[in-house]
């Protein structure tokens, strides 16, 4: 496999510029002859599809869900990043960058990072000419806050519900080319696989989740914009179709994956509460602001928290970070909150949770003023646990986010297959190994409104391509091949449940060896472990995982069956990959890779690469490549937020 | 936590062109911190192990924001609780002994695809008429080059705050999409941005609205009072004065 | 033709309702101002008919108008009723109503209906009562008498009720809805069907009980 991530000559600033002068183009009256399939309608692949058929290509666009306006992205709440400095605090393109590569710990590339700062502007620039209705200040200018410790103001958001507003928005734009006819649009679908004629991604076969009818479609390029994996854990603050379906199968056809234990876990989601939990739901982090971080001092107290005098109470955030305190990133302030709970001073029923406590700043700030900036998050609290922040603490515990990790793609997005793109969160471009707060959506849609279109003009007018159609052999033995898996995992069904196991019975087995071995803190001998007993779990699932119905009607069982077949075998990379890594970087603590107060340590000198993994058939093991990462414009440091 | 015994009578039909009845399920020890989809979830898993088809539901974010899910829940649309959806109503507001009875969102333009799973498209063809603002990518001018009121900014997100779950068409007596369509109209007439296209949405609008077969409003004001979102009928009547202006003079 | 096109659209129906409802309501503003001299003496009363009779073509223009605008607003009514009622036919096993005091929107088409079988018997007794008889004698006769009083005063209460949503509805419909105002709207939601059903109902049982006997 070759990793030639064509990062264009030049300094830095002028990289992007320079590629896009020196890349090829297509007339736009030739535009219409080509055509593009999009797999997603989340922030990235909404965008894409609007800007290119704007620009006149032939778009066929697809979503699972029943319209493209519910893709997961429209769960984001916090905000979106943007270098404009309208806060005149100093923010600059620059700043954003080196927040951002310095966020993500120093493993990704720079060229991306820049590039993704410098186009950050226009997308707030394009957004608001949509009509998203971003808070404004009461002179009527856009209004800004501080996000997840950032020195400066630069997020802009839409009340708490920035990434609905956002989406809204691609999804207005995409309405508007389906409405010209220039995107088709296929509700419902799930693709299945990636069709690979001569090399180049020229299709997919998807399965119409209504009739069970497996289809083919053929184009000229693939563009994968798919979202995220953290489904693998089984809970997850991912929507329920959130999957790994597409980039797996198009890692299986030759798409090289990168990083794929980079996951992200979020510290303030509302805490499990049973088994029967289906997902978790985040508190925004803008809580930490104003909540204090504690647990009880003493080993399994189970008084009420009101009843803990405060002289018993650690709030360890505070102690042990004095300078950043409740305000330290994601990844310090989940691994301390599960190192509370593992010492047995968590909270709650389960114990699994940590107090966030606005007794303090009510205190100090009385009650209408903390009501009025969280009063919407504390009614989403109370809505789900029946208690009242105002009045008791808050209890919170982390869960699984965003994964950095997705397919591994060059400078253009391209993927390791000619021809087949990767935008959004299911590539693994921009994040390194953290993404911070606010600019995952700013990463889709710089991906889709302002950098794919420029990548697809240099492939399409770079590369002759031959005709395809769906009736090619190419597409058949796709399709077959789809089919006979449909057939593989509804065979133990006819027999009846008896001594069978359910989809989520085994989803839940996988999601707690992943969470218990490849969560926050990893250690080789839990990794080797897991990887031990992967192949059971997988076992069980293809001897005795039992379905109802048939692939020829609405299954809502068998979709799911097959996400998590796929999730099965996906999990294998990640804790591969999470052996290989033996420093702790980003997100994940790797237990022998400490300093001596007991934080993060990262090697640069051995583990200064992205790692991108290659699918070698059934049977053997996958191989690992590395694409080395130079650091020319910034200085990699060793994160402290002591 | 404690836990409630319950009897659900469940929309069953397999498919499109079957005729559909309610079915009895008797669901014992439901915990009443789950939500109300999760509750589904444990009876399907029930389901599944006695060999049984589970029941369809529509379900994504299951945070009350992507608009998926949905049923009518003892003839009231996401059920009893005020401004929730479905997945965000919990057990806790229901009893031991309680009658369920589930039925899936109808109405004439919303073909029932299996149990309480429908096809709402309808919606997204609303939008595609006109419910956005025509511009390409690119080009756009400063974000700040159009101061907007704070206010105006505010009364505009409660209209786009919509999550199009078509709870409101569901429990119209009328079947209207009214409150649906209005909200998106609201947004983009309160808005700078939405000014040049102003009067051709109301009308492309408001004639794929009727061409889809949506019920006429009669001003039942029970869309409002589902509304997961608290989408206020004062964006009805925006819609009309809108769509009269746009008529006597565009129209 | 845009008109048609304008009409034949759901917001165009609701406006043609709204519309004919505010001008029926306008009238029944004038018509209760005419009935309210009936308190003052039979004279005034008369004296008000008798000038209002000296303007025949003035009176044939407004009856025709006035029964064009009926004629719509009943047509109207009954079309959005019937085309409404094909979506609400057995649509649920159970149906709820979630907006309290829905009873006065839910019955509108009945509570219409029994307007207008009240209007026939109303202009059967009173616009083609007998040339040579005083209005004011045919009004004295006709409500004297309990049944044609009750039935009266029981198509007042409808019409009380039909209004107590409609003006409402109408401003609605017309676009006017201001959290600033909804409260004083609300208000006059109840006061204006109120004062007629205080006028017209007085007026009937003015002479219902008795009272106007001497009349
Ligand atoms: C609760 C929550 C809050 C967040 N808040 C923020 C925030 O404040 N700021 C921020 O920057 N980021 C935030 N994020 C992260 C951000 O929302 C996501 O990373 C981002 O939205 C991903 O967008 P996407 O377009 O890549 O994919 P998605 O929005 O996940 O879209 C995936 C699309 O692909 C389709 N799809 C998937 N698989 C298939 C298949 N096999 N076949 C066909 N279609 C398929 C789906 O139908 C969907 O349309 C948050 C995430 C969560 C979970
Ligand atoms: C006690 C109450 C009422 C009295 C005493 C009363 C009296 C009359 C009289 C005397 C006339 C005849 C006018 C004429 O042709 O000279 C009349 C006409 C009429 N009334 Fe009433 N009325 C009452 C209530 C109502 C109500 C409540 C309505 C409507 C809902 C109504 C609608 C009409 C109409 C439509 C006409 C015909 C007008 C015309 O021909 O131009 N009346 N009424
Ligand atoms: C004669 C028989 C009548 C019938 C059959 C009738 C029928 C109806 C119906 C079905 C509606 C409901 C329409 C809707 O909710 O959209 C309605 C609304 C209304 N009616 Fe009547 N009505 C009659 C008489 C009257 C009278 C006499 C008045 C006036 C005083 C009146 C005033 C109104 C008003 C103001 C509305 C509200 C319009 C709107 O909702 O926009 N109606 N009528
Ligand atoms: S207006 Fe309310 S009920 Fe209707 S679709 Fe939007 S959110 Fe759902
Ligand atoms: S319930 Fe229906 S009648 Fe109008 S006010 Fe709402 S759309
Ligand atoms: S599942 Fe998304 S709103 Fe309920």
């Amino acid at each position: 496999m070759e990793l030639n991530s064509r990062i264009p000559s030049g300094p830095l600033e002028k990289k992007w510029d320079n590629h896009r002068f020196s890349n090829k183009l297509v007339n736009p009256a030739n535009r219409r002859k080509y055509s593009a399939i999009v797999v997603g309608t989340g922030l990235a692949g909404a965008s894409a599809s609007a800007t290119l058929a704007e620009q006149g290509y032939q778009v066929k666009t697809f979503c699972i869900q029943d319209s493209p306006r519910r893709a997961h992205s429209i769960a984001a709440q916090g905000g979106i990043n943007a270098a404009k400095n309208y806060q005149n605090d100093g923010d600059s393109v620059f700043r954003l960058f080196y927040d951002t590569i310095k966020g993500g710990d120093f493993r990704a590339r720079e060229a991306n990072v820049y590039r993704l700062a410098q186009v950050s502007t226009e997308i707030i620039d394009q957004c608001v000419a949509q009509g998203v209705p971003f808070a404004r200040e009461y002179g009527g200018t856009l209004a800004n806050r501080s996000f997840g410790g950032a020195q400066v103001s630069r997020t802009f958001y839409a009340r708490g519900q920035t990434g609905q507003q956002l989406l809204l928005g691609a999804y207005g734009a995409l309405s508007r080319q389906i409405h010209a006819g220039r995107v088709t649009m296929y509700n419902r679908r799930e693709m299945m696989d990636v069709v690979v004629v001569n090399g180049r991604a020229r299709g997919i076969t998807t399965r119409n989740i209504i009739t069970g009818e497996l289809e083919s479609h053929a184009a000229d390029v693939v563009i994968l914009a798919t979202g995220g994996y953290g489904n693998v854990y089984f809970l997850s603050t991912n929507a329920m179709a959130s999957n790994v379906t597409a980039a797996w199968r198009a890692h299986k056809k030759g798409a090289g994956f990168a990083n794929p234990s980079f996951v992200q876990i979020h510290p303030t989601c509302i805490p499990v509460h049973g088994n029967y939990q289906s997902k978790l739901t985040l508190m925004s982090e803008s809580l930490r602001n104003d909540g204090r971080v504690w647990v009880p001092k003493k080993k399994g107290d189970t008084r009420p928290p009101a009843q803990i005098p405060e002289d018993e109470r650690d709030y360890y955030l505070e102690n042990k970070y004095p300078s950043f305190g409740n305000l330290v990133p994601r990844d310090v302030a989940s691994r301390n909150a599960k190192e509370q709970c593992d010492l047995g001073k968590g909270v709650g029923a389960t114990k699994l949770a940590v107090y966030l406590d606005f007794a303090d700043a009510i205190k100090r700030d009385g009650e209408e003023t903390i009501f009025r900036k969280y009063g919407n998050l504390f009614q989403m609290y109370e809505k789900i646990t029946d208690s009242n922040p105002m009045k008791e603490p808050m209890m919170i515990y982390p869960a699984v986010h965003y994964t950095m990790g997705g397919l591994w793609v060059d400078y253009d997005l391209m993927t390791t297959i000619p021809g087949l793109f990767a935008i959004g969160e299911c590539n693994f471009s921009d994040h390194g190994a953290n993404r911070l707060g606010a600019s995952a959506l700013m990463q889709g849609l710089a991906d889709g409104y302002f950098v794919i279109a420029t990548s697809i003009a240099h492939y399409l007018g770079s590369n002759p391509l031959d005709n395809v159609s769906e009736a090619d052999q190419a597409f058949v033995d796709s399709r077959k091949e789809v089919e006979d898996r449909i057939a593989k995992i509804l065979k133990n069904s006819a027999s009846g449940p008896a001594a069978k196991y359910t989809v989520d019975e085994i989803h839940k087995e996988l999601g707690k060896l992943m969470w218990d071995n490849c969560g926050m803190a990893r250690n080789r001998e839990g990794l080797e472990k897991a990887l031990d007993e992967l192949p059971g779990i997988r076992k069980k699932f293809w001897d005795s995982v039992y379905i109802p119905g048939s692939t020829k009607e609405i299954n809502q069982s068998l979709e799911r069956a097959g996400r998590l077949a796929d999730f099965l075998e996906f999990a294998e990379i990640m804790i591969r990959d999470a052996l290989s890594r033996e420093e702790s970087c980003g997100c994940h603590l790797r237990e022998e890779s400490q300093t001596e107060e007991h934080e993060a340590k990262r090697d640069d000198e051995k583990y200064s690469h992205v790692s991108v993994w290659e699918y070698k058939g059934e049977d053997s093991e996958p191989e690992l490549h590395k694409e080395e990462l130079t650091f020319e414009n910034v200085t990699p440091s060793q994160r402290s937020y002591k | 936590m404690s836990s409630i015994d319950l009897t659900l009578k469940i929309w069953r039909q397999p498919n499109s062109d079957s005729l559909g009845s309610l079915e009895t399920y008797t669901l014992n020890g439901v915990n009443t911190d789950m939500s109300f989809l999760e509750m589904l979830d444990v009876l399907n898993e029930n389901l599944t192990k006695e060999g049984k088809d589970p029941v369809a539901f529509d379900h994504d974010c299951r945070e009350g924001i992507c608009g998926m899910c949905g049923a009518v829940v003892n003839g009231v649309a996401h059920g009893p609780e005020k401004e929730v959806t479905l997945c965000q109503l919990h057990m806790r507001h229901f009893s031991t002994g309680d009658v369920l009875v589930i039925e899936p969102f109808r109405s004439r333009a919303y073909p029932i695809k299996k149990d309480l799973l429908v096809d709402r498209s309808a919606l997204d063809r609303i939008i595609q008429s006109g419910g956005y603002v025509s511009v390409n990518t690119g080009g756009t001018p400063d974000g700040n080059s159009l101061p907007i009121s704070s206010q105006q900014a505010e009364l505009a997100m409660d209209a786009a705050a919509c999550i199009g779950c078509g709870a409101c068409v569901a429990s119209c007596p009328n079947g209207a999409a009214m409150l649906f369509t209005s909200a998106k109209i609201s947004q983009l007439a309160l808005l700078p941005q939405g000014q040049v296209e102003r009067k051709q949405r109301a009308l492309a609008m408001v004639a794929q609205m009727d061409k889809e077969g949506f019920g006429n409003c009669t001003n039942a004001k029970e869309c409002e009072a589902v509304c997961p979102k608290g989408i206020s009928i004062r964006n009805i009547a925006r819609l009309n004065r809108e769509y009269v202006k746009a008529v006597l003079s565009e129209g | 033709m845009w008109f048609v096109r304008f009409i034949s659209s759901s917001i165009g129906k609701k406006i043609v309702m709204a519309t004919t409802g505010l001008l029926l309501v306008l009238f029944l503003f004038t018509h209760a101002a005419g009935n309210a001299t009936i308190f003052m003496s039979s004279e005034v009363f008369q004296d008000y008919a008798n000038e209002l009779h000296s303007h025949p073509l003035i009176v044939l223009v407004f009856s025709f108008s006035l029964l064009l605008i009926f004629l719509a607003h009943i047509v109207a009514g009954l079309y959005l009723f019937f085309e409404n009622r094909e979506e609400s036919k057995s649509r649920y096993v159970v149906t709820t109503r979630v907006v309290e005091n829905s009873f006065a929107s839910r019955t509108m088409p009945y509570t219409g209906l029994f307007i207008l079988l009240f209007l026939l018997v109303h202009i059967m007794g009173f616009t083609f009562s007998p040339e040579d008889v005083l209005i004011s004698v045919t009004v004295k006769e006709l409500l004297g008498n309990f049944f044609y009083s009750f039935f009266y005063i029981a198509a007042f209460i409808a019409l009380f009720i039909h209004l107590s949503h409609g003006f409402w509805s109408m401003l609605q419909t017309f676009g006017v809805n201001h959290p600033r105002y909804n409260v004083f709207i609300s208000r006059l939601t109840i006061l204006i069907p109120l004062f007629f059903l205080l006028i017209f109902g007085g007026v009937a049982l003015y002479f219902m009980t008795g009272l106007g006997a001497n009349y």
